[in-house]
């Protein structure tokens, strides 16, 4: 990956793309494609990075449909030109449904790729939707795809009730046709193991019953209704409901539904807004696989208050009731904290003195953010760019894993080229614009929501009082004691499922294979024999860390494997991983274990424990083959635990 | 008088991605590889824009059926144009 600054004559042309006033988009985005053409004419091996860049910088979900296709004319071509990333194979997803399936899958296609995954779409028969999950022969049950989409429309309900039924029922039709779908979703998870999309569904645009329609049990509407309240409160952790019908209603309902386009092309909706639904599915896709953003860096003077604070003081910037600029500003604070309380991290990067910085947070009497909502605060005259990395650096997040929101032009300009890997959407100093902005980009998906979501900020910024601790401690193993940190550690369960599989989906790098598990698929391996599952929870004198590690093993014979390992950053060189090891040891010895084998398969982000196996005693076995590195253990001969300062206590 | 057919030419170099693309009244869709069922949609939509019309179920279903030509689509254009004023 590039590090230096960016300057392609393709990655000029994309940034007036991306730059360009309304008026003027649809010719930048032409200009841009017409040099991404002849970029790949000329030398499609060189500059792969930069024709991928500005590919994923072209995808946005308001293009128009033939602006989008054209794109992906290009995509394609480029991937047939550039070879793909060999460390990861293709995430493989399938369309079901009584709709056209290729522009759709196309556009899903694009988006993943903008997201950092590279993905391939199972063609399946057109319509066939039941004989496709039924049929053990069928061409999707022989793809096995990861991800099913049953992107269908209310045409696919067959218990619709009668607009005259009454209550009763009306409730009956409802659990029919949920029942249904809930057998869909089994019998594809109980074949396939995947995750499942399933669309919710959307009203007719036309009400005959007029404004009488939510009333009546059994008219359209109301049917839709609820039985998009029964799919949500009935659908398994390995189902996401996908809002289709916010979408059609953001769109508007006359816009969004495809009338013409259903008819003669089995379209679900219009063709411009198919790209926006393409975009929400594959949001949704990209989240599962850990790859939402995680942080939101922000500007203070002109993105989080009218006016310089500097210039202005504390009573000058505009920022609460009064005026509508103001109450503008308090209206885009309460949309971060509501963003900060669900599990976004926030940081701030501001051209000021820290101590001007932090005054409105600290003393504006109607300031909505205050500082301990912050993870990070970095105030002081470097350039932006090499702030952002700071913050990155600080937090231990990947910069792919930040949205940089800024006010002033120049300063997105010189972060989109020096950090081309954080996400810099344009904003035009309208806080209630920005909000919108960061909407329309679904940059922080949300797929399911776990207790320690809400205490994200507060943990990372415990991490950092832990960091600026160690720079004080006479000696690390001082420090680490002074932490008294004390860990819970527990199989995969009901309890911490969820959370699991979240931190196996995220974790870059402290992760020794790299493999993704759906909750589903670690439940599983939780009820089965063969398999050994841990988990890892730790507080410590500044907090509650939560959930840090899960390992996977699986048994074989008188071997034992670990499959998976992760750990989040948060908690790395203190000790835990070797308390893990030292009770999966005892553990595997009580079992009669001879053997205990670790696999690593380097990526590029998991460099920090490629010595992780020989640090905890294990000998390299081979050369890496087929990318995966062993090691092993002999658990026969004498064994003593490692020293740590985590004390363990009993789940 | 619109000179509708060069317009029209335009719409598919820009659909199809191929700047020297020439289309004639007698050009079908036996005659360019890409002109498939999906590739209407992204026509229609062009040809909506660019003439500022609205396409009817009926007339889209016209387009699409076999031996429709180009010829076809410029008629319909010239004559929506010249009831619309």
């Amino acid at each position: 990956m590039s590090t230096g600054t960016e300057r392609t004559a393709l990655l000029d042309a994309v940034e007036d793309f991306v730059v360009a006033a309304p008026a003027a988009r649809q010719a930048a985005f032409a200009a841009a494609l017409k040099r991404l053409s002849s970029e790949l004419d000329a030398r499609p091996t060189e500059g792969v990075e930069a024709i991928r860049r500005a590919i994923r910088r072209l995808a946005d979900p308001a293009l128009d449909y033939n602006d989008a296709q054209k794109l992906l004319r290009l995509h394609r071509r480029s991937i047939a030109a550039c070879a793909r990333d060999a460390a990861d194979a293709p995430l493989r997803f399938a369309i079901l449904g009584n709709v056209t399936t290729t522009p759709l899958a196309g556009f899903v296609e694009l988006f993943l790729f903008a997201g950092g995954i590279e993905a391939e779409f199972v063609e399946t028969e057109y319509g066939a939707m039941d004989q496709q999950i039924l049929d053990p022969a069928s061409a999707l049950r022989a793809a096995r795809p990861s991800f099913v989409w049953l992107a269908c429309d209310r045409r696919e309900l067959t218990h619709v009730p009668d607009a005259r039924d009454d209550e009763a029922a009306a409730a009956r039709a409802v659990d029919d046709e949920l029942f249904v779908w809930v057998a869909r979703w089994k019998t594809l998870h109980d074949a396939l193991g995947c995750q499942i999309v399933q669309n919710d569904f959307t009203p007719p645009p036309w009400r005959t019953l007029g404004n009488h329609e939510l009333r009546q049990p059994g008219s359209p509407a109301r049917f839709v209704r609820e039985l998009n309240r029964a799919l949500r409160a009935n659908a398994p952790e390995y189902v996401t409901i996908h809002d289709v019908e916010w979408l059609a209603n953001r769109a508007g309902h006359e816009r969004w539904e495809a009338g013409r386009y259903y008819h003669l092309a089995k379209l679900p909706c219009m063709p411009d807004a198919l790209v926006d639904y393409a975009h929400s599915a594959a949001s949704l896709i990209a989240a599962h696989r850990g790859k939402a953003k995680k942080c939101l860096v922000l500007d203070l003077d002109g993105t989080l208050w009218g006016g310089i604070v500097a210039e202005e003081g504390l009573g000058g910037i505009r920022l609460g009731q009064g005026d509508a600029d103001s109450e503008a500003f308090s209206a885009f604070q309460r949309y971060v904290l509501a963003l900060r309380e669900r599990g976004v991290i926030l940081a701030v990067c501001s051209a000021n003195d820290d101590a001007v910085a932090r005054a409105p947070f600290q003393e504006h009497p109607e300031t909505v953010l205050h500082m301990d909502d912050f993870a990070c605060f970095v105030a002081n005259w470097n350039d932006k760019a090499t702030n952002v990395r700071a913050i990155a650096e600080q937090l231990d997040i990947g910069l792919d894993a930040m949205v940089f929101l800024d006010d002033t032009p120049a300063e997105r300009s010189l972060v989109r080229r020096c950090v081309p890997d954080v996400v810099v959407p344009e904003i035009d100093g309208d806080p209630l614009g920005s909000i919108a902005i960061l909407e329309r980009n679904r940059f922080f998906q949300v797929v399911s929501l776990a207790p320690e979501d809400g205490r994200r900020t507060e943990m990372y910024r415990a991490n950092a009082e832990r960091v600026q601790a160690r720079q004080v401690a006479p000696s690390l193993d001082a420090f680490l004691k002074s932490l008294d940190m004390v860990a819970c550690i527990a199989p995969i369960g009901e309890g911490n499922l969820q959370r699991a599989a979240q931190l196996i989906n995220k974790s870059n790098q402290f992760n020794l294979t790299g493999r993704r598990r759906s909750a589903a698929e670690l439940r599983a391996a939780a009820d089965e024999d063969g398999w050994l599952t841990l988990t890892m929870s730790l507080t410590d004198r500044f907090g509650d860390n939560g959930l840090i590690s899960a390992l996977l093993a699986r048994a074989d014979e008188r071997v034992l494997t670990i499959d998976t390992w992760v750990m989040s950053c948060r908690v790395l060189r203190r000790g835990a991983e070797e308390q893990l090891m030292n009770h999966l040891i005892e553990r595997a010895r009580a079992a009669d274990f001879e053997v205990l084998r670790g696999e690593y398969v380097p990526s590029e982000k998991n460099g920090m424990v490629a010595e992780l196996y020989p640090k905890l005693g294990f000998a390299s076995m081979s050369a890496p083959t087929d990318g995966v590195q062993l090691f092993e253990l002999g658990l026969d001969e004498g064994w003593t635990p490692r020293p740590t300062r985590v004390r363990e206590v009993n789940a | 008088m619109r000179d509708v057919l060069n317009e029209v030419q335009a719409v598919f170099r820009d659909v199809f991605g191929d700047d020297e693309l020439v289309i004639g009244r007698a050009t079908s869709a036996d005659d360019l590889d890409d002109w498939n069922s999906i590739a209407n949609i992204g026509l229609f939509v062009a040809i909506e824009r660019a003439f500022g019309v609205k396409l009817a179920t009926a007339e889209m279903a016209q387009l699409t059926r076999e031996r429709q030509t180009v010829g076809d689509l410029v008629d319909l254009l010239e004559r929506k144009l010249a009831a619309s004023g």
